[in-house]
């Protein structure tokens, strides 16, 4: 069975957020504050005029981790985050109740309150909008113009991302937490 | 339990105390309508949360009930489940009391989440068994049915062995539900300043001490400051007991804030200093919550009961400011800080200040407390009965 994930070549990111307007559309996410599955941190540049450092300076695509050990799986009361095909996390409108817990536990920012259905959404890496289409990218990845994003299957060894990982140096964010999150920033 | 006519349940003596009381149920009364209006006209959308700051008020005030709700049900085991004798006079107020500030806080959590109907279908068809949430809201269902037998069994058809039977079983699901509501937090593993054992634990402790208050406020009220000898003996030892729980407290406190600071750990240490330089600790907490009930029971030697009556003023609104400043306080630090945008400054501390709408459903809540009480007074006889 598919594990899927993310690698990103963040250095590559040049802050367009072609990303962020693709995620929106595909997936028919408002155009509103607070309302976003994906979103690109700005890290500032380090130093002070006239030494900055402009190679300090980077951009962070991020997202749902879609985490092996997902605490917003383990706190939802009624089961309504679920892990779904492919071992992402995934929610379920019809039993989500609005508790906001998952909110509270997520360490990424991931989650947010859609206001037309009241219940939580988050990055579903389109499952539902293109691969189930038959689709085997993102829309944020299909749409990056340097590249910088690689979705595919973990345990296929001959997978774009696997032989990624295999080849290249990474960093998790926040591994510390045990959550075992399946986005990797290519260092 | 008494036969009243409608006029005579809202007739009471016209002292300026039952006065001002009247009209400050009857304003929160209206104002928790108001916000209830608001609420279902248009949703969440009334309320300040946001994506980085998901729980506010009406959490915190939902904790604070339920916080109410369990002390006052641990006060009242001493006596007719433990069998203290100088107790057994509480327990009918206190579990009357256990019931109606857990009802009220019912009230407001089913205006804070969003389907309630959806929770009571989904609770049971697709528990979440890992969830703290989950293990909180059975719980305290199951306790909200005891404690409602041990009512049924003092005040309406009195069987003690049932009414104690009921007790115990009241009493440990409350222990497990609240000390689960403490998990809610303890659990956090994404947030340090709240992550670990502390929180089940420590909400033991705030109950107890919220109980004190209450039965404290509950007989001020009741006897007008005029106290029978009977509930003089009983209240210098409950102020013991207060005196002791604020002691422990406060070493409790004093030692969460060291650990947390020491090492200086990402996250924890910098939200913890952030914490306590706000006056909500410092003045709310420590001041209002802890040291003025505190230094009152230690100088009288707990023999000052007026003023303890007065101190449980303060002591209830420090305990307003405890379970606030732990929802907030677990939520100040951002989960990314990173800016989002070009031209924006980089995440700091999460702000928050209650909506209009939170607060007129969060302190409306207390209005609903008031008046339900108000009722429990009048229909039931909720001082020891000669018989007991």
């Amino acid at each position: 069975m598919a594990r899927y994930g993310m690698a990103l070549n963040y250095k590559n990111c040049i802050n367009c957020r072609a990303c962020e307007s693709a995620c929106k559309e595909e997936n028919g996410v408002l155009l509103l504050k607070d309302h976003y599955r994906i979103w690109v941190g700005v890290k500032e540049a380090e130093g002070q005029f006239p030494n900055i450092s402009i190679a300090s300076q980077t951009y962070h695509p991020s997202q749902c981790q879609h985490c092996d050990n997902a605490p917003c799986q383990q706190v939802c009361p009624t089961n309504a985050t679920y892990y779904g095909e492919g071992g992402m996390v995934m929610v379920d409108p019809t039993k989500c109740i609005l508790c906001t817990y998952c909110i509270n536990a997520c360490p990424y920012d991931a989650r947010y309150v859609d206001t037309r259905t009241n219940t939580v959404d988050k990055c579903t890496f389109c499952s539902d909008t293109r691969l189930a289409n038959g689709e085997t990218t993102t829309a944020c990845q299909a749409t990056c113009p340097t590249k910088v994003r690689v979705f595919g299957d973990l345990d296929d060894p001959n997978s774009e991302i696997s032989v990624l990982l295999a080849n290249k140096e990474y960093r998790q964010v926040k591994e510390h937490l045990g959550t075992k999150p399946k986005l990797f920033y290519i260092l | 339990m008494q036969t009243l006519s409608l006029k005579k349940l809202f007739n009471f003596e016209k002292t300026p105390l039952n006065v001002v009381m009247a009209f400050t149920t009857v304003a929160l009364l209206a104002a928790f309508m108001a916000g209830a209006v608001a609420y279902i006209l248009h949703g969440h959308h009334v309320y300040n949360v946001t994506r980085q700051h998901p729980w506010g008020l009406l959490i915190a005030m939902y904790v604070f009930f339920v916080v109410s709700s369990t002390g006052l049900c641990i006060i009242s085991s001493i006596g007719h489940v433990f069998g203290i004798p100088e107790f057994q006079q509480i327990g009918k107020r206190a579990i009357a009391g256990a019931i109606i500030t857990i009802s009220a806080g019912f009230a407001v959590i089913g205006l804070e989440i969003g389907h309630p109907m959806t929770m009571l279908i989904y609770n049971v068809l697709t528990p979440g068994l890992t969830s703290a949430i989950w293990w909180m809201g059975t719980l305290y269902g199951l306790y909200l049915t005891f404690i409602c037998l041990e009512f049924f069994f003092l005040a309406i058809k009195v069987n003690h062995t049932f009414s104690k039977i009921f007790g115990i079983c009241g009493l440990l699901v409350g222990l497990a539900a609240h000390s689960n509501l403490g998990a809610v937090f303890g659990f956090l593993i994404s947030r340090p300043s709240a992550n670990g054992v502390f929180y089940p634990v420590y909400f033991i402790l705030s109950a107890m001490i919220t109980g004190c208050y209450l039965v404290f406020l509950m007989y001020g009220f009741r006897y007008k400051m005029n106290f029978p000898e009977k509930i003089v003996i009983m209240l210098v030892k409950l102020s013991k007991v207060l005196g002791m729980l604020l002691a422990v407290l406060i070493f409790f406190e004093a030692w969460k804030i060291l650990t947390a600071l020491y090492g200086d750990m990402p996250e924890r240490a910098v939200t913890i200093l952030h914490a306590i330089k706000h006056p909500n600790f410092w003045f709310g907490e420590l001041i209002l919550g802890m040291l003025i009930p505190f230094v009152i029971i230690l100088v009288s030697n707990a023999k000052a009961i007026k003023a303890t009556v007065y101190a449980s003023i303060t002591g209830m609104v420090g305990i307003f400011f405890m379970r606030y400043d732990l929802v907030h306080d677990t939520l100040l630090y951002p989960m990314t800080t990173l800016k989002r945008a070009e031209y924006q400054v980089a995440p700091t501390f999460v702000e928050y200040f209650p909506s209009a709408a939170e607060f007129a459903i969060g302190f409306g809540g207390i209005g609903l407390a008031l008046f339900m009480y108000y009722l429990a007074d009048k229909v039931f006889n909720l001082d020891e009965s000669s018989n007991h």
